[in-house]
């Protein structure tokens, strides 16, 4: 892709990330025009709640979709994803058996303390689950095979995860089902200053290794050839997607649709295999679906929230199918 | 330029050896094509890829340049040494360009951007292969005598005087596997490289190599 239309449809991604973000901002149970700007209730509403939710709504559709394209290239395989793979299972897992922890010692209370406590379980369970398909994926070199396993391992968790449930007492049942379907309204501005930091961390890690990422596209033995450390190269995809997907998990939830369907999308609108441009283009239109998903909640829902995990899937879901029989591009 | 002393290649696993072929001696130089001659299983995949790297020897020394292999870097053994193998490639939306630019990875900084210099490698490496006017064409959209074209320039571009190929015969037709020799051939005669090749045909090889290394039951070499 030629530097001069990256950066125009990078700028116009901005552009509609910026109108989304806005709107995120302004649509709600309450319209924020309808407020003078001097009454407090409007810096309540903009500060302790909007914003935090526009920002993990930005955090989440870049971060799942940034994992998404990193575990697609790494397996060299279309249809990989955090929720595919069964990696968000693996953070809900652990995310359960960390709620049931910090319930039954009584910490809860105690935020930095329980929160920590849950996002480091929900990353000890993404890059368990990371780490189980890698292996299975050196052994079998089938695409479906991998996929399969991902599959029934989600299917095993999300198993101990419902045992898990069944045994919970009514309030925790309550959280975690609540939890689970997906939310980013949830977050405080205090969970951010915890999350924006291990996010920028992370996304700048993963533009590290653009260049080893582009050379797997051919295959392992071409990349080695080229000068990579293939086993470096993947201990590091691995920690950078448990440790995205596990933070954004632990605190929205697991969310579906967004981590392989955004870098299908984003190879199919952008014809590029470049993962300076990809890693750039699935950022900003992982983020923009979210947005998009959010705003729909609201508009569809002024009194009660829906589940974002239900509008991601409803609407993204049939638009990617609709590109995939109608563009005649390779996606992988 | 490739010096083999008592080579031993195999795999290594749970701490076992299990050797594949042992005692071979060999010696390249700049300017051979050197057709690697061998049964199925013999173990002609399993030289060249410890040759090439991707797998340790069990025993004994391979020099390239003077220097054991071992002493390179990844990235200086891929200044030095290039592959095509038989496994095809494609999908992620990879274009001709995009394949052969990869050819400049041991060159470019982390963040894959090719310099006005690099392109201009790129591009001369496709213009050798008369594949510009594929430059934009997506890698699965070409045929198996034309992907092996794209794979042999990204070689080119990689600028290694070793080129080792596995097979590259494998899913060509007739008429393919003239052309490609015939390259192949050029390329040692005008650019001096040292270029290995395994292929079960032949007839074909024996009409275009001026070394042949062939590899017998019980570990028997026949260098020629």
């Amino acid at each position: 892709m030629p530097k001069s239309k990256f950066i125009f449809t990078t700028l116009m991604l901005l552009l509609v990330l910026a109108v989304l973000a806005i709107c995120d901002l302004c649509f709600g149970s309450t319209n924020l025009f309808s407020i003078e700007t001097s009454n407090p209730m409007f810096s309540s509403i903009l500060y302790d709640i909007r914003l935090p939710k526009t920002l993990t709504s930005i955090i989440a559709g870049s971060g799942l979709a940034l994992c998404g394209l990193l575990m697609q290239s790494l397996f060299r395989n279309p249809l990989a994803g955090p929720y595919v793979l069964g990696v968000s299972s693996g953070s809900s897992l652990f995310v359960a058996i960390a709620t049931m922890m910090i319930s039954s010692i009584h910490v809860s209370g105690f935020f930095i303390m329980g929160k920590s406590i849950v996002t480091l379980f929900s990353i000890m369970g993404a890059f368990f689950v990371t780490l189980i398909i890698l292996l299975i994926s050196r052994k079998n070199k089938s695409n479906v095979t991998v996929l399969l396993v991902g599959l029934m391992l989600g299917q095993i968790l999300s198993a101990f995860q419902g045992l898990i449930e069944y045994m919970s007492n009514a309030d925790n049942l309550k959280t975690f089902v609540m939890w689970g379907m997906g939310s980013v309204g949830s977050t405080t501005l205090q969970d951010l200053y915890f999350v924006i930091p291990i996010y920028l961390v992370t996304i700048i890690a993963s533009f590290f290794f653009i260049k080893p990422l582009n050379a797997i596209l051919l295959n392992e033995q071409y990349a080695q050839n080229l000068g990579v450390n293939v086993n470096a190269l993947r201990l590091s995809i691995i920690i950078i997607s448990a440790v995205l997907v596990g933070v954004i998990t632990a605190f929205c939830g697991p969310i579906a649709f967004v981590g392989i369907s955004v870098p299908i999308a984003s190879r199919l609108f952008f014809k590029t295999s470049h993962h300076l441009h990809q890693m750039t283009f699935c950022l900003l239109l992982g983020a923009c679906v979210v947005l998009t998903a959010d705003v729909i909640c609201q508009v569809l829902s002024s009194q009660f929230m829906l589940p974002i995990n239900t509008v991601t899937t409803l609407i993204g879901s049939p638009v990617v199918i609709y590109l995939l029989f109608k563009s005649k591009l390779s996606i992988g | 330029m490739i010096e083999i002393t008592n080579l031993e290649i195999g795999y290594k696993s749970k701490g076992k050896h299990n050797s594949v072929f042992t005692g071979i001696n060999l010696t390249l130089s700049a300017g051979d094509l050197v057709g690697l001659i061998g049964d199925n299983g013999i173990g002609k995949s399993t030289l060249l890829k410890t040759m090439t790297g991707n797998l340790a020897p069990l025993a004994g020394d391979i020099k390239i340049n003077n220097k054991p292999s071992a002493q390179f870097t990844a990235q200086q053994l891929a200044q030095l040494l290039s592959i095509v193998v038989t496994e095809k490639i494609g999908g992620f939306n990879l274009t001709v360009w995009d394949v052969v630019a990869t050819g400049r990875t041991p060159y470019i900084n982390i963040f894959g951007k090719l310099s006005p210099e690099d392109e201009a490698i790129v591009t001369k490496a496709m213009e050798q292969l008369n594949l510009l006017p594929l430059k934009d064409k997506l890698i699965d959209e070409l045929s198996d005598g034309q992907r092996q074209k794209v794979m042999i320039a990204k070689s080119l571009a990689q600028q290694t005087p070793i080129i080792v190929l596995d097979e590259p015969t494998a899913f060509l037709d007739h008429t393919s596997k003239h052309q490609l020799f015939s390259i192949l051939k050029k390329l040692c005669a005008e650019q001096g490289k040292l270029i290995i090749v395994s292929s079960h045909d032949l007839e074909l090889m024996k009409a275009y190599i001026n070394r042949s290394v062939t590899m017998e039951e019980n570990n028997s070499l026949e260098v020629k």
